[in-house]
């Protein structure tokens, strides 16, 4: 008689385990589809440069963050990636980082994409990549002098 | 009610730390000119890598472990860790304790990472000129503390750049000495 009974429990469990697993939400299918946003954030990252060679682009994105008080964290030069860092003075709480890729865009230009983030969050403010592009190009102008 | 008033005062400038907006980050300041100059020095060798590799020698010279390295665009990252303590410090702590009537413990620094990230570059078409930029920073934890009856757990970090000339020319006449060079000032 127990016996049926712990049967039936364990039936009954299952059961309600099973009702609990149906009820996750459905995922939506455009979960990875891009938006207008991203589009927006990716134009206002990127510009394209008329130089062929990328590694004087990729010394003058450097030369640029330093001016800016930038640490050079890592780069690599086969990938056109460098990844610096600084601490929003006075305030050494707040931190921004930056990763910035060089690649041909097409035969004589090179496109450089800068990702901002302060404090973990992204920066979605144009300002900000006006103000390293406007850097970066006085940069590149005298590196080519 | 006169400790009251000077620790009061003691503590509000800490306290009014103002937020930089990530735009003014991103922007050259009257500074930068200044900065650039005291960090950087050429030298007039085509050899980035020979260069590249004595300022390596320099940094382990000076106790510092290269991190980092790439050679393709002359970067070199290296970091020392040494002790932060000061008495400075312990004495401020001691009279803040007294003062407050043994409330206030404020955390002393103990332990610091100074680091330093160097560049090299050609300076002209033909790269019979090499420029080195150097930047040194550290960053500090601090031991525990107390606060009336709150604890301050010990581990608390805190960032600085170093600005002192000196230490930029004591790096870069050591360097000049190990190219057998001389370091040209921009």
């Amino acid at each position: 008689m127990t016996d049926k009974r712990y049967v039936w429990a364990g039936i009954l469990l299952a059961g309600s385990l099973l009702l609990y697993g149906c009820s996750t939400p459905e995922t939506p299918k455009d979960l990875l589809a891009p938006t207008d946003t991203q589009l927006k954030i990716r134009s206002m990252q990127t510009r394209a440069f008329e130089l062929t060679d990328r590694n004087t682009a990729m010394r003058g994105v450097i030369a640029s963050l330093q001016d800016l008080g930038f640490i050079i964290e890592r780069a690599n030069e086969p990938l056109g990636l460098v990844t610096a860092a600084r601490f929003a003075e006075p305030n050494y709480y707040d931190v921004v980082s930056v990763t910035v890729t060089v690649r041909q865009d097409t035969k004589d230009k090179l496109a450089v994409r800068v990702n901002a983030i302060y404090n973990s969050k992204p920066i979605d403010d144009p300002k900000v990549y006006q103000n390293f592009f406007a850097s970066l190009e006085r940069s590149l102008f005298l590196t080519k002098k | 009610m006169r400790i009251g008033v000077c620790l009061t005062l003691l503590v509000l400038p800490t306290g009014c730390v103002s937020h930089t907006e990530p735009t003014e980050l991103f922007q050259l300041t009257a500074e930068t000119p200044k900065h650039r100059a005291m960090q950087t020095r050429f030298f007039e060798t085509p050899n980035e890598k020979e260069l590249l590799s004595a300022a390596a020698a320099v940094l382990q010279d000076l106790g510092f472990q290269v991190e980092e390295s790439v050679r393709e665009v002359g970067f070199l990252r290296a970091t020392k860790e040494r002790s932060a303590r000061e008495y400075g410090q312990y004495i401020q702590q001691a009279l803040l304790l007294i003062l407050s009537l043994g409330k206030l413990l404020t955390p002393v620094d103990l332990h610091q990472k100074i680091a330093a990230g160097l560049i090299t570059r050609p300076l002209n078409q033909e790269a019979t000129r090499q420029e080195v930029r150097i930047v040194f920073y550290r960053v500090v934890w601090k031991g525990d503390g107390q606060t009336n009856n709150q604890y301050i757990p010990p581990g608390q970090q805190y960032m600085e750049m170093i600005w002192d000339p000196e230490i930029y020319q004591q790096f870069f006449a050591k360097l000049s000495k190990a190219v057998f060079l001389e370091a040209h000032t921009i």
